[in-house]
């Protein structure tokens, strides 16, 4: 195969750090590769994708030393418009790289500054559109499609352009599980019959494992482990060494002690079947009888010291800290009904997952739970009281929200004055004061962070200093919107876990809204799934999980060792 | 023809001549009428109660604020009070100030100020309301201006409902965390709108980094923009169109013949008897 992509000795320190975010980088891509390129948040992943593209030096300043060819041109030499043409590049979020509001004019953009015919860019935006599963989408407003939907829209305006190289920067992070499989599908669709190659980025290794044929591993801005697939993932110590989450079957096989990584469902089927002889060895029944909660313990972060019990029980006594009462809402009177009728309870000391596709209700429901928007019927009672009634500032202590975006709440000068903010609104007493500080900063290892600007860190810590904002004010009832965004497992998991063990010992509720199934798994001992406004489900995540119909309707991807677990038992493919 | 689908070249023309109108004119009952215009236009706009709802909003405001400050602090003679706010024998105010009164001619002065913002914020309103951000960008291009400008231009109108979420969310999330923006404080209540402005202002430049990154990648470049670039999107003028800009140019042109003749009429320059119904009327009218 010809080689189209050279790293070579790429060094990149962004203006303003001392540190650089690349160090001495070395990696050589072949056409048709279809590499997946995994790392903690913050190891230099976006980094080396935007140097790919040009993007660094181009739009960024910093130091930079070594190249990047792409088919014997160096990048940094050539102007951002000639490597448009060989490179596209797909964003993590879809809200922040569209920036028309008809698709046709979306896709149509990078044909138009490369001054093409109209006549050959009509054509080149049906088959763009086609090959995306949008071609009746050409006349609809961007802002009427779901994520899914953007983000394929965001794609097809790439492959207008006819790239020989995609580089995809997270791209399912905003998705739910049916939107990321398609747009993963149709990914593997034009590696393998374009010969598009691939570069992607990102934590969900289980869904895009099986696609590639490399493996890069990046940890501190450097490329520590570059192999063919069927080598990667034969020994896992690396991954849990630097933090990272290996396929899930990988790693349940190696633990069961199988000679294959398998990375499919089928594969893994097959491996389990061939290894036992046909027989149902005490480690089958190992993998039926674990819970979702045991997976994820044992799965790919079991380097993470688990303090916390999941399935925490509630606690109603007669009266609940919140009674939602048949909730109907839309946001105008004209507008389509967002929520219908749904009436469910919540106890104190409860941790929930709101779970379903992209445009559900989810965040709306958090909002209607606080008293942040009107019911168009029905109502919501917080803590014995009509939720409208309260003043937002009357929730302060009863009731925290942090959003899938934490820039949305950070507003102090310095972490530390950010996490105090809360209490001195509450009129602590000084020494309360710096002991609710000291104790929220210790507990969500900000103490380091404390002087810092909250703008100036990464997601994970900006994500970290926001949760620790909010529940500094240890409000009676925790929401989080979406925390999984942008964050690797590791990273989320220890903050979940700080959370949820904080929140267990003050008997508090914790409410998120997410589409991360083993987030669910481990955290939650409840889950409400919402389908189209409707709420479809209220009950255990394990039976949530277990019924096709609820997977279906609400969009969810069970964990591939749940998966396996019933097959095994079930003896077909779940 | 509907002036709603007028060509948007057309419309951003309207507004250039009503801009220049309003600033010509002075007469209480011409800035009316043009003022009435421009409602019309935004009756035929097809606008949401909640757009509307929000123009009212800000129409009010405005007025009101022009009119409170320029009949209080209005420093022309003549000028004559209507009723006094504070006596110039009020301790320490009255002293320091003279007395402060509500003059008439200020409250007129004000009313043609906000007669003269509201009529263009209107005309504004109806352009952005009825013209999709792609026809503006073709019509912007058309009228000259360079492409990297009204690409900026509409992009930025596009998300101005985006950050008006984003603003509303962000007060709700200092307010959640016990904040209270009014106290007693001034210096508190100022820092706290300047706390709320910093996560508006960070989103928006992490967004605008971003969305610039996505548009370079897509082989947008000011030379790019500068040259031949394809344009998918082609609009046409109509009969209409042509007609109306001619008729409105007119109306411009007369009103500015008219001011001048009175101007020189008035500082003794040049005076013919035939123009005195000319004269008359521009000042009872114009």
């Amino acid at each position: 195969m010809s080689q189209n992509i050279a790293i070579e000795s790429l060094s990149f320190t962004y203006a303003g750090r001392s540190e650089p975010t690349l160090r001495k980088i070395n990696a050589r891509v072949n056409s048709g590769d279809f590499v997946l390129l995994l790392g903690p948040t913050g190891c230099g992943k976006s980094t080396l994708l935007r140097s790919i593209n040009g993007l660094i030096p181009h739009t960024s300043g910093g130091l930079i030393s070594g190249r990047v060819r792409i088919n014997e041109a160096n990048v940094a030499e050539q102007p951002l418009s000639a490597t448009s043409k060989q490179v596209g590049f797909l964003f993590q979020n879809p809200e922040d790289q569209l920036f028309s509001v008809v698709v046709e004019d979306e896709v149509a953009f990078g044909l138009e500054n490369l001054a093409m015919p109209p006549d050959e860019v009509n054509r080149r935006i049906d088959a763009a559109l086609t090959q995306v599963g949008l071609s009746g989408f050409r006349g609809r407003m961007i802002a009427s499609l779901s994520s899914g939907q953007k983000q394929r829209i965001a794609l097809a305006s790439l492959l207008t352009m006819q790239p020989q190289i995609l580089l995809l920067d997270e791209p399912t992070s905003y998705l739910d599980s049916k939107g990321a499989s398609n747009l993963l599908e149709l990914v593997r669709q034009l590696n393998e019959t374009a010969g598009t190659t691939v570069i992607i980025a990102g934590h969900q290794v289980d869904e895009v494992a099986p696609l590639c044929n490399r493996v890069w591993l990046m940890h501190s801005g450097e490329i520590v482990s570059d192999l063919p697939k069927d080598r990667a993932f034969q020994r896992l110590d690396q991954f849990r060494q630097l933090g990272i989450a290996a396929p899930a079957l990988a790693q349940i096989a190696e633990e069961n002690g199988l000679a294959d990584r398998p990375l499919t469902l089928e594969d893994a089927l097959y491996c389990f079947r061939r290894d036992t002889g046909g027989m149902q060895p005490p480690f089958i029944t190992k993998v039926e009888n674990r819970t979702a909660a045991d997976e994820m313990r044992n799965g790919p972060c079991s380097n993470i010291p688990d303090e916390y019990p999941t399935g925490r029980g509630s606690n109603f006594n007669g009266n609940p800290l919140i009674d939602v009462q048949n909730l109907t809402f839309r946001y105008h009177r004209a507008s389509p009904v967002v929520l219908m009728r749904i009436s469910f309870q919540v106890g104190r000391g409860e941790t929930i997952a709101i779970m379903g596709e992209n445009g559900c209700g989810k965040t709306t429901l958090l909002m209607l739970m606080i008293g942040l928007l009107t019911p168009s019927e029905g109502r919501v009672i917080l803590d014995g009281r009509d939720a409208v009634r309260y003043k937002p500032q009357q929730l302060a202590g009863l009731a925290g929200l942090a959003f899938q975006n934490p820039d949305l709440l950070l507003q102090a000068a310095t972490v530390s004055d950010e996490v105090a903010f809360g209490p001195k609104n509450l009129k602590l007493t000084s020494q309360n004061l710096v002991d609710r500080l000291e104790n929220t900063l210790q507990m969500f290892n900000l103490k380091n962070l404390r002087s810092q600007t909250p703008y100036a860190l990464s997601q994970g810590q900006r994500q970290r200093t926001a949760v620790a904002a909010v529940f500094s004010l240890h409000p009676q009832l925790l929401l989080l919107d979406e925390p999984t965004t942008g964050q690797d497992r590791y990273h989320l998991q220890k903050l979940m876990s700080v959370l949820n063990d904080a929140m267990a010992k003050r008997n508090r509720t914790v409410i998120f809204s997410t589409h991360d199934a083993h987030l669910t798994l481990k955290y939650a001992n409840r889950v409400l799934l919402l389908d189209r406004g409707e709420l479809i489900f209220d009950g255990s995540p394990e039976t949530a999980f277990a019924d096709p119909d609820c997977v279906e309707r609400a969009s969810l991807m069970p964990p591939l060792g749940m998966q396996l677990g019933y097959a095994l038992n079930s003896g077909k493919a779940a | 023809m509907s002036i709603v689908n007028l060509h948007p070249r057309t419309k951003i023309v309207i507004l250039a001549v009503v801009g220049c109108l309003v600033v010509l004119l002075d007469g209480p009952i011409s800035l009316a009428v043009c003022f009435l215009a421009s409602t019309c236009l935004v009756a035929r706009s097809r606008a949401s109660w909640h757009q509307i709802r929000l123009l009212i909003l800000v129409v009010l405001l405005g007025t009101w604020g022009l009119v409170y400050s320029q009949a209080i602090f209005y420093s022309e003679f003549p000028r004559t009070p209507i009723f006094t706010l504070i006596n110039q024998d009020f301790p320490v105010i009255g002293e320091v100030t003279g007395g402060i009164r509500f003059y008439r001619e200020g409250l007129l002065y004000g009313a043609v100020q906000s007669l003269r913002f509201n009529t263009t914020l209107a005309i504004g309103c109806f352009i952005v309301w009825t013209t999709p951000p792609r026809d503006l960008l073709v019509a912007l291009v058309q009228l000259g201006v360079p492409y990297s400008l009204a690409f900026m231009v509409t992009t930025a109108l596009r998300y101005i409902p985006l950050i008006g979420s984003e603003a509303v969310t962000v007060v709700r999330l200092q307010r959640l965390r016990g904040f209270r923006f009014l106290r007693l404080n001034p210096i508190r209540t100022f820092s706290g709108i300047l706390n709320s402005l910093r996560p508006i202002l960070m989103n928006n430049v992490r967004r605008a980094t971003q969305l610039g990154e996505a548009v370079e990648s897509r082989g947008f470049s000011p030379e790019v923009a500068a040259g031949n670039r394809t344009s998918l999107r082609a609009l046409k003028m109509g009969r209409c169109d042509g007609s109306l800009m001619l008729l409105l140019l007119a109306c411009l042109l007369s009103v500015f013949c008219l001011k001048t003749l009175y101007f020189l009429y008035a500082n003794g320059l040049y005076y013919a008897s035939w123009l005195r119904g000319a004269y008359t009327f521009t000042r009872e009218m114009l």
